[in-house]
């Protein structure tokens, strides 16, 4: 801290970006929170106070719940399967090998891509004619699948298209934990004839918790908001079956124009959002740094 | 050759084999935009063209996706400008001057669940507040709301930035009389500028590839970016599969710059979260 700067300095520093979080965080946090104790079209005109019946209405709305769940098993599905392939191809990345520096970009290639052109190539992958994917399972004289038009397939595909754009995410992550771990620890693990799979389970696996962790976290926290790829890939369907609740909202509030029920959706997001955050804030505060 | 070289060779003809599996989608993206129709709309499971053709890549020119990429272009240099401005005095602010009531740290942390809070939650009121500043439907208005996702992004890795700074150089400066402007202009900005640069090309990014905003407010096709034009061609043509892969190779191109323009704080960034 520099003592002798005085605080007016810091509030004309601080001022733009205050002013910008003022316009697109906190008015409309405040208006959207609002909106939830409303029947409305639009805005506050013409719009009836109901309180909280809007949040009664969505514990009853089959939607709702079904979103809920969508939005509950992606993640989990997507949060468990990209750590551990994070985890495989870190440990397989970790020990030197020639070409080790040239892999590493490359593996971080698919989550370089923009989420839009990622949905673009497997959208292409899975179609059922003409999909590499069918093309592939023919070549094997296997019969062709429907990918996302399976209800229960599409969920799975949705997964995988995740999986593939965020393992390097974790990867990363995990990689950097494991260069963290001093080579003498390992060094008197075999000196005293530890097998590999003791030195993984029992010297390996507890110093990279952290970073487990923080990867979980952060899939999770990314995974609980998706939306481009539902929307680009399955619009929400079969049926309901990948709907989220990005999705739901996005559905009842700029198809369906029923702001209220919508904007009582989003509190519902944001208080299990704020949920997550929290973890990860304290961890950071905790922490003082934001890596780890 | 020894034993343990012997196992170095062996992981290396893994990983490649590994990453080869892993890459096949990009490498069948760059060889279907110069595949003819006939060589994609059938069984075969070949990722390179038999008989490449530029005509994806002509059929795009006359498609006017050049006026996408140019509203592309503006919308993520504004935003990063205005990203830039507004975080820049702020980190220093919050890692240089305490604040009472640890109001710094408050701010932080909202900052922080702003950033991890589902963009979706703020869209319908961010309607209402771009219809009100007359910014609905334009690029100004979407680069005002990528602000969003920018600014906490950049206030925090800012942060970490100019906490690298020694304060002891800018102790020296203050012995000399040097002021707050001429301390941010000629001590902490010139040593953090690979700092600026690498946050800059991160918010870059980050607004190139932005979706939903984009999506929900811009309604008028000739001013789409990049994302919302590939997600028109996604979900109105079924198969017109070499146009698509030519446009996400253009749209993949820039994003492969700045990832080379930014070696410095790559896993810091990717662990404060890129998406």
């Amino acid at each position: 801290m520099l003592p002798n700067v005085r605080r007016r300095d810091a509030l004309i520093l601080l001022l733009p970006a205050l002013v910008l979080f003022a316009i697109l965080t906190l008015y409309p946090l405040g208006r959207g929170l609002a909106l939830s104790l409303f029947i409305t079209d639009y805005g506050f005109e013409g719009a009836r106070f109901v309180g909280l019946d809007n949040f009664v209405d969505l514990l009853s709305d089959r939607f709702f719940l079904g979103a809920v769940w969508n939005t509950v098993v992606f993640t989990v599905l997507a949060t468990v399967s990209e750590v551990l392939l994070g985890l495989m191809l870190a440990l397989l990345i970790n020990r030197k090998f020639p070409g080790r520096r040239v892999v590493i970009p490359l593996l971080i290639m698919p989550f370089m891509l923009s989420t839009m052109v990622v949905t673009a190539i497997w959208r292409a992958w899975f179609h059922y004619d003409f999909g590499f994917l069918n093309n592939l399972l023919a070549a094997v004289a296997l019969p062709p699948v429907e990918w996302l038009f399976d209800p229960d397939l599409a969920m799975l595909s949705l997964v995988l298209v995740d999986l593939w754009q965020t393992a390097p995410l974790t990867f990363l992550i995990l990689l950097a934990g494991l260069q963290s771990i001093p080579p003498e620890i390992y060094e008197a693990a075999r000196l005293d004839r530890a097998t590999p799979w003791q030195i993984f389970r029992y010297v390996t696996l507890p110093l990279i918790t952290p970073h487990l962790a923080l990867a979980a976290l952060l899939r999770s926290i990314d995974s609980f908001k998706i939306f481009d790829k539902v929307y680009a890939l399955t619009g929400g369907g079969p049926g309901n079956a990948t709907e989220t609740l990005s999705m739901y909202v996005y559905r009842l509030g700029f198809r369906f124009f029923d702001i209220g029920f919508a904007s009582a959706a989003a509190v519902v997001m944001i208080v299990v959002a704020g949920a997550l955050a929290a973890i990860y804030v304290s961890r950071i505060l905790r922490g003082g740094s934001h890596v780890a | 050759m020894s034993l343990e070289s012997r196992q170095a060779l062996f992981r290396a003809v893994l990983v490649f084999a590994v990453a080869a599996i892993f890459l096949t989608p990009i490498a069948w993206m760059v060889g279907t935009s110069f595949k003819p129709p006939i060589e994609f709309v059938g069984t075969g499971i070949q990722i390179l063209p038999d008989a490449p053709t530029w005509e994806h890549y002509h059929a795009l020119a006359e498609n006017d996706v050049w006026r996408r990429v140019v509203n592309s272009i503006v919308v993520s240099l504004g935003a990063t400008a205005l990203a830039l401005l507004a975080a820049f005095p702020a980190a220093y602010a919050l890692a240089r001057i305490g604040l009472p009531h640890h109001l710094d740290r408050v701010f932080l942390v909202f900052v922080l669940i702003v950033k991890l809070a589902p963009p979706i939650v703020l869209a319908i009121p961010l309607y209402h507040v771009l219809r009100v500043l007359g910014l609905l439907d334009t690029l100004a208005g979407l680069i005002l709301v990528h602000q969003v996702y920018a600014l906490p992004f950049a206030i925090w890795m800012l942060l970490g930035f100019v906490r690298d700074v020694p304060i002891a150089y800018e102790e020296a400066a203050i012995m000399d009389g040097a002021g707050l402007i001429r301390r941010l202009r000629s001590i902490v900005g010139p040593i953090m500028l690979p700092g600026l640069v690498s946050t800059a090309a991160f918010v870059m990014i980050l607004s190139w590839n932005e979706f939903l905003y984009a999506l929900l407010f811009i309604q008028t096709p000739s001013k789409f970016t990049l994302p919302t034009f590939i997600a028109t061609m996604i979900t109105e043509d079924e198969t017109l599969w070499g146009q698509l892969m030519a446009i996400g190779l253009v749209a993949s191109l820039p994003i492969l710059v700045l990832v080379g323009v930014m070696q410095k704080g790559l896993t810091r960034s990717f662990a404060a979260g890129l998406k």
